[in-house]
């Protein structure tokens, strides 16, 4: 893929982050913070479907955009083909697996007291 | 082939001799992005605990809502707004909008990107980090 393309995604990503984290930060705060935090409140969260996707895609936005930043600082920090490689593989199986270890948390808390 | 004396790597980065506004802004956009992404990784293994039941979720809590866990809070708080606002910038600057037109490199040599317009957007972005912080800092300390 084209570095401007990877650039466009860099983008989208960040701006998308930027709208969906404002929406989750929102709901830590239409009511007091500690009891925000309270367990049934957070599982209410995660059973609200529409909120549950918004998780769900600030985890696969953020996560794009977090790890290609910081393929972007390695690259600037150090050259080489080999470096390069190794760099943008390990950041996407990093990305990969914090996407797939935070949808196990979704799936499984939406779920709980469902059955 | 990269030629070494050109590889300065982090020392480059470092190197306090050629800071300017917009060496300090470069440096705090990696910094604050670093650092979010640390604590992005943190906040979904810090939730994973929902999975396990209330008991874990309560000693997670017991473990993160306490006065040092709200400075690390509130410190995310204000990388935030400063990642996000400089980041909007750079959007803007990067599409060639407020950056003035290319002029002859004239001594004192000030760099013409670095327009009054994209100074005190980097200074707003600072001041934006500021007010966040505070504003977190009453809503985790102020209950």
């Amino acid at each position: 893929m084209r570095e401007s393309h990877i650039m466009n995604i860099h983008y989208i990503t960040a701006l998308a982050a930027l709208v969906l984290v404002g929406i989750h930060i929102m709901f830590r705060l239409i009511m007091p913070y500690a009891e925000s935090l309270q367990y049934e409140n957070v599982i209410a969260n995660y059973q609200n479907l529409p909120y549950s996707i918004v998780l769900e895609l600030i985890l696969v936005t953020v996560a794009i955009h977090g790890f290609n930043g910081l393929r972007i600082i390695l690259i600037e920090w150090r050259q080489g083909e080999h470096w390069e490689k190794g760099v943008t593989w390990t950041c996407i199986a990093a990305a990969i697996a914090i996407i797939a270890y935070g949808t196990r948390t979704i799936l499984i808390a939406s779920m709980a007291g469902a059955a | 082939m990269v030629q070494k004396e050109n590889r300065e790597g982090v020392k480059g980065w470092l190197n306090p001799t050629r800071y300017g506004l917009s060496r300090i802004s470069y440096w705090l956009q990696r910094l604050t992005g670093v650092g979010l992404l640390a604590y992005f990784i943190a906040h979904v293994i810090e939730t994973s605990s929902l999975a396990e039941g209330k008991l874990a979720w309560e000693a997670m809590l017991d473990l993160t809502q306490t006065p040092g866990g709200h400075l690390i809070l509130i410190i995310v708080i204000g990388m935030s707004a400063f990642h996000a606002a400089n980041g909007v910038r750079l959007y803007i600057t990067e599409g060639g909008k407020g950056i003035g037109r290319p002029g002859r490199p004239d001594y004192p040599y000030r760099p013409v990107s670095l327009s009054p317009r994209v100074r005190a957007c980097i200074w707003v972005s600072i001041a934006l980090a500021a007010v966040a912080m505070m504003y977190g800092a009453t809503v985790l300390f102020g209950e």
